[in-house]
């Protein structure tokens, strides 16, 4: 096994064909990417799709049953974690209950050996830089869930380490929080210029804080991009359905025509995804995202799209800033499409069991094999 | 269920409610009470000498008990014995209970954990006298071990009834007490905790110095009080593996109330075992506070 991918390499992270198999349970395979210094990089995925093995390994908890994980270039496959210079937040956080927050924060310095006189102001600063200046003396239990996700950021980072590992810490919290400490994760990553890779399955942190994000089911990666290009090409049915609200329509492929991709059905066409190329007669489905679809009391409501369906308003759920119906469409075998409505004139004005149009363009139709 | 619950209302009605708690109090206080009344029958007799000419107690009350059980140098013996043996089972016990509770809530072998636990009650099965026995079998002149030496031509060794044979014998009495007591604490440490503390730098000596040994305090308090106190006031173990020649002070009790049928230096003995292990169990409270057993309300 290579000892080094290369001298100078700018990846803070390479793993390469790593493959980890609990008893029977193959929890990672075949994981292979880089990451950049410097960036931030989401991992996402269903529950139990081995993003926590995956981290886990990285940080040294589990070695990898085959595969290598380098950091800075250098395989770490011997080095225990704690003489990686790894960072982590974990998902129940592991704050110590025995010691305060300013404690907490100053744990990784001592058991680093820094100097004891730097100590008191090192973890000030960092204190300062999660803004919890004034609380270092409380107690664990004395601090609010958010302060304590502070607390946990502040003492992975007091020891300025090479890369920061965040693993899902954000799920217990409501959303509000949730979305105030992203954004505060996104800051921080920023001000220190430090590379992190962060777990989870909410769809949206990903599409928010990351620089690229790498999609997991069972176990392999299933794509890695930057938020973009997982949202708009998918590498895949299983990335288009697990990011964004989208609709699948089966059917047979008529006729191949470059990308275009016409189906047996009538007048329904997409263009490949993911460079797929069936053969007319081949099954395939089509990916189309609910906000892609425009929904009117008539067809001549419309305005100018490429395909166009009849269909009944089965349900319509008020979101706030959207309505989001489901509607039946007989021409498509009775699939009921999702469809988001943004338009606030318009709210309300479907009614379940009124007849509606549904529009939408051929190039936002993906065609994936199944 | 209605009828039911009337005549429940005519028997207990709603305003008695609040006395539920204490009722349920009253078997316990009852049982403190008993062992409250049996103290003060003792604490009477603790005054009493003995009358060598009549053998009942005397009339009169006297500090002579106590006064011979500070000053003769059989108690003094005796009581030092008790108290440096069980402080000596303590910190073994302690540290080999460590390891085993350790590896039985962390494995993540089924089999090992339940091998493991099996092990550790199996000796509750068997009760502390057939135990003590069972080492006289091993142990003695003519046992197991000795008959292992004589094989590769070691004469017999004395391996019973001195002082390190009662330690032995207590430290593997007390083994289960400790790992029960502190199973229940390791659980509760979340093992993201000791992750953490290696992803910050602390290789595992120094995650166990500062991480598991702080949240393990509770457990370790708690074992600890109970090895100190059951080793200190054991009575079968010195007994059959000392011998007669390694009396506790729960030896030397039996003897003055059932040998020299001396109820009142027996009781004084007793009185001062209640106090010496009410002072220990006292001192380390203080030390280490209450609450660190986990007890009380949390915040
Ligand atoms: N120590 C282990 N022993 C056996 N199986 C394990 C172990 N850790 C994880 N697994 C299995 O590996 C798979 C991946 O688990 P993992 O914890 O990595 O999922 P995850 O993506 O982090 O899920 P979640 O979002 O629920 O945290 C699961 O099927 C899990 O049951
Ligand atoms: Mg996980």
């Amino acid at each position: 096994m290579t000892e080094t991918i290369a001298a100078g390499t700018p990846f803070a992270v390479s793993v390469r064909d790593v493959n980890m198999v609990f008893d029977g349970v193959h929890a990672v395979r075949d994981a292979t990417f880089d990451l950049e210094r410097g960036r931030f990089l989401t991992i996402l995925g269903p529950s139990g799709s081995g993003k926590t093995t995956l981290l886990r390994m990285i940080a040294g908890f589990g070695k990898p049953t085959s595969g290598e994980v380098f950091i800075n270039g250098l395989a770490v496959g011997s080095v225990p974690p704690h003489r990686r210079s790894i960072g982590m937040v974990f998902q129940k956080l592991a704050l110590f209950p025995h010691m305060t927050a300013a404690e907490n924060v100053a744990f990784p310095l001592r058991m680093r050996r820094f100097d004891a006189r730097t100590i008191p102001d090192r973890v000030q600063r960092y204190l300062d830089l999660v803004k919890l200046g004034r609380l270092g003396d409380r107690r664990i239990h004395e601090l609010s869930g958010g302060q304590q996700q502070r607390v946990a950021i502040a003492r992975a980072l007091v020891f300025e380490p090479d890369l920061l590992l965040l693993d899902e810490p954000l799920a217990a919290l409501d959303r509000k929080l949730r979305e105030e400490m992203q954004l505060e994760f996104r800051r921080i990553q920023r001000e220190l210029d430090v590379t992190t890779i962060n777990v989870t399955h909410d769809q949206r942190e990903a599409l928010v804080v990351s620089d690229e994000i790498i999609v997991m089911d069972h176990g392999r990666i299933q794509q890695k991009a930057r938020p973009e290009a997982t949202y708009r090409q998918p590498n895949n049915a299983f990335v288009a359905n697990f990011i964004g609200v989208t609709n699948f329509i089966e059917g047979t492929v008529a006729s191949v025509d470059g990308e275009r991709i016409a189906f047996e059905r009538a007048g329904f066409a997409g263009r490949t995804g993911n460079g797929f190329r069936p053969t007319a007669g081949a099954s395939a489905r089509g990916a189309l995202r609910a906000e892609q679809i425009r929904i009117a009391g008539g067809r001549e409501a419309l305005g100018d799209v490429d395909t166009v369906v009849d269909g009944t308003v089965t349900d319509a759920i008020f979101e706030g800033e959207r309505v989001v119906y489901e509607v039946a469409v007989a021409d498509l075998g009775e699939a009921t499409l999702r469809v988001f409505d943004h338009d606030p004139v318009a709210h309300s004005q479907h009614d379940v069991g009124s007849a509606v149009a549904l529009g939408w363009n051929v190039k936002d139709v993906l065609v994936f094999g199944d | 269920m209605d009828a039911l619950e009337a005549i429940a209302a005519a028997v207990w009605p709603r305003s008695f409610s609040a006395a539920v708690p204490w009722l349920m109090l009253l078997p316990a206080v009852v049982l403190v009470g008993l062992l409250v009344l049996g103290l003060w029958d003792m604490a009477d007799g603790s005054f009493r000498t003995l009358d060598t000419a009549t053998f009942l107690p005397s009339d009169d009350y006297s500090l002579a008990n106590y006064h011979r059980a500070f000053t003769e140098r059989l108690f003094f013996t005796v009581a030092s014995r008790s108290l440096i043996g069980s402080l000596i089972v303590t910190a073994i016990t302690l540290f080999l209970a460590f390891p085993y509770s350790y590896v039985m809530v962390r494995t993540r072998s089924a089999a090992l954990r339940k091998f493991l636990l099996i092990a550790l009650f199996l000796p509750f099965f068997i009760g502390q006298v057939v135990r003590a026995y069972g080492w006289l079998i091993i142990l003695g002149s003519q046992g197991m071990v000795n008959e292992a030496l004589g094989l590769v031509g070691v004469s017999p060794i004395r391996l019973l009834y001195n002082y390190p044979a009662v330690l032995f014998g207590l430290v593997q009495y007390m083994l289960p007490f400790a790992v029960l007591m502190l199973a229940p604490a390791l659980t509760a440490i979340p093992e993201e905790m000791e992750s953490a503390a290696g992803s910050l730098g602390a290789n595992w000596v120094r995650t166990f110095l500062h991480v598991v040994l702080p949240l393990a305090k509770p457990g370790f308090i708690g074992a600890g009080l109970v090895v100190l106190t059951l080793s200190l006031t054991d009575f079968a173990i010195p007994a059959i593996l000392g011998g007669g020649s390694q009396d506790f002070i729960a030896n030397a009790i039996y003897d003055q109330f059932f040998r020299t049928s001396d109820q009142g230096m027996g009781a004084t003995l007793a009185l001062l075992l209640v106090a010496v292990g009410s002072m220990m169990v006292g001192v380390v409270f203080a030390l280490f506070g209450a609450g660190t057993l986990a007890m009380g309300r949390s915040k």
